[in-house]
């Protein structure tokens, strides 16, 4: 490969990503691991203030558990609020591990648990906020043409929290956290050129492996 | 051959105009899910009003045209299978007569309800009021919606028990829908939301618990 081609490539990698940090940290409380056909469930946790956990952030960890070569069985969030409604709508949900023993001694929720295997809950806290944004760009459309000059910017700041809830022991098991940071740059040169970074894709990888290691145990 | 500058000015005058009259058809569908709640130890009439069976929202905004929720079908369905389980009986019953001749004691002295003979109490759920917000309007990512709901419940003579007030409230992520599919989604949590709320709390009123304990005592005599 020439220089030439060699530059123009690195050119291209840096337009289509931007830089991305993250940090992912664990506290463990208790010994884990997954027996047989022992399931687990993902849930977003749903408030009624401005910030709600992402549906495509849970939906992104799910995939990541169900696939790979440790895949873990996985219960459908919609299958399982449903199973036990009305306990887990969003002003119903238990918010700390100490309520599960109250929870289940409400009736049929300790059998439903049992058919359906469930043995740990995580519950996936936390949301991607625009932190900072600046710059300045326009576009123009005319029947002579168009084009966009100027460069904007945004920072992104993505901290999310797992909480995992083990419903055989009616106990919380640990807490993992990831936290993410990245600045993504919108290029008006004539054609408008994105260099995105994402930091909520960063955590959701991080969080998902740390997660599966966390349940399952480390290969 | 139409100039280039009055091909974009139609096209843009015809945007305009469908902008002004398009209407946004919200259809509101879910699970039926079954509550897991102690039974109300109780033979209850349930009354669904023809508002509460079929009811619509409709609404007119400047900057996004005409909103028609169409609630009523899943509404109905759901407070079917909520209050199905929430009652160790339960059948629909037509409007209730209080007042009329065949209501009364019977030769045993039990009270009956003319046409709802037989039965403990009666419930009538409605409507009170629905709203909704749009992203452009609470400049928030999501679209929200809220229910109020008004539970009445009346006993054997036709008294009124209790007469609850309740809001069922959901949001839905614009993003990942529709506009019409967010704000069914939030429609269809704030049927979930209002249906949790009357399921868990309404054996723990002490109007209730004091009319099951009133039957429990004239079933002991």
């Amino acid at each position: 490969m020439t220089e030439g081609k060699i530059v123009s490539v690195f050119s291209i990698c840096l337009l289509v990503s931007g830089c991305v940090s993250s940090r992912i940290e664990e506290s463990r409380e208790a010994l884990t691991g997954l027996v047989g056909d022992e399931a687990m469930v993902i849930l977003g946790r749903a408030s009624y203030n401005d910030h709600e956990t992402e549906e495509s952030f849970t939906e992104c960890i799910v995939d990541i558990l169900a696939k790979g070569d440790r895949p873990i069985r996985l219960i459908p969030e919609s299958e399982f609020k449903d199973s036990l409604y009305p306990w887990f709508e969003p002003r119903t949900a238990p918010t700390s591990a100490d309520e599960l023993s109250r929870l289940f001694a409400q009736p049929g929720v300790q059998n439903q648990i049992d058919q359906s295997n469930v043995r740990y809950l995580a519950w996936i806290d936390g949301d991607t906020i625009i932190v900072d944004q600046g710059g300045s760009m326009s576009c123009t459309l005319s029947t002579f043409g168009g084009g966009c000059f100027g460069m904007s910017y945004w920072e992104q700041d993505a901290s999310y929290e797992a909480s995992i809830w083990d419903l055989q022991n009616l106990s919380a098991a640990g807490q993992i956290s990831a936290d993410a940071n990245g600045t993504s740059y919108l290029a008006g040169l004539v054609v408008p050129i994105p260099i995105l970074a994402r930091p909520g894709n960063a955590a959701c990888k991080g969080l998902a492996n740390q997660l599966r290691d966390f349940v399952v145990g480390d290969e | 051959m139409i100039p280039v500058r009055y091909r974009v000015c139609l096209m843009l005058t015809i945007l305009a105009a469908s902008c002004v009259s398009c209407t946004t058809n919200v259809m509101v569908a879910g699970s039926l899910p079954t509550p897991l709640v102690s039974k109300i130890p109780a033979r209850v009439g349930v009354h669904f009003t023809d508002e509460f069976k079929t009811f619509t929202y409709k609404e007119v905004m400047r900057e996004s045209g005409t909103w028609k929720i169409d609630l009523g079908q899943q509404n109905l369905d759901f407070f079917r299978n909520l209050l199905d389980n929430m009652f160790s009986h339960l059948e629909e019953v037509d409007e209730p007569n209080f007042g009329s001749p065949e209501a009364g004691h019977d030769k045993a002295g039990q009270h009956y309800f003319g046409r709802n003979g037989g039965l403990d109490g009666v419930i009538i759920p409605k409507i009170v009021k629905y709203g909704f917000l749009t992203p452009s309007i609470s400049g928030l990512n999501f679209y929200s919606a809220s229910i109020q709901y008004q539970i009445l419940l009346y006993d054997q003579s036709g008294e009124v028990i209790g007469d609850w007030n309740i809001v069922g409230y959901g949001k839905s992520e614009g993003g990942s829908f529709g506009a019409d599919d967010a704000l069914g989604e939030a429609t269809m949590l704030a049927i979930r939301d209002g249906g949790a709320r009357i399921a868990i709390e309404m054996s723990q009123q002490p109007q209730v618990i004091a009319w099951v304990d009133k039957m429990k005592q004239a079933e002991g005599d």
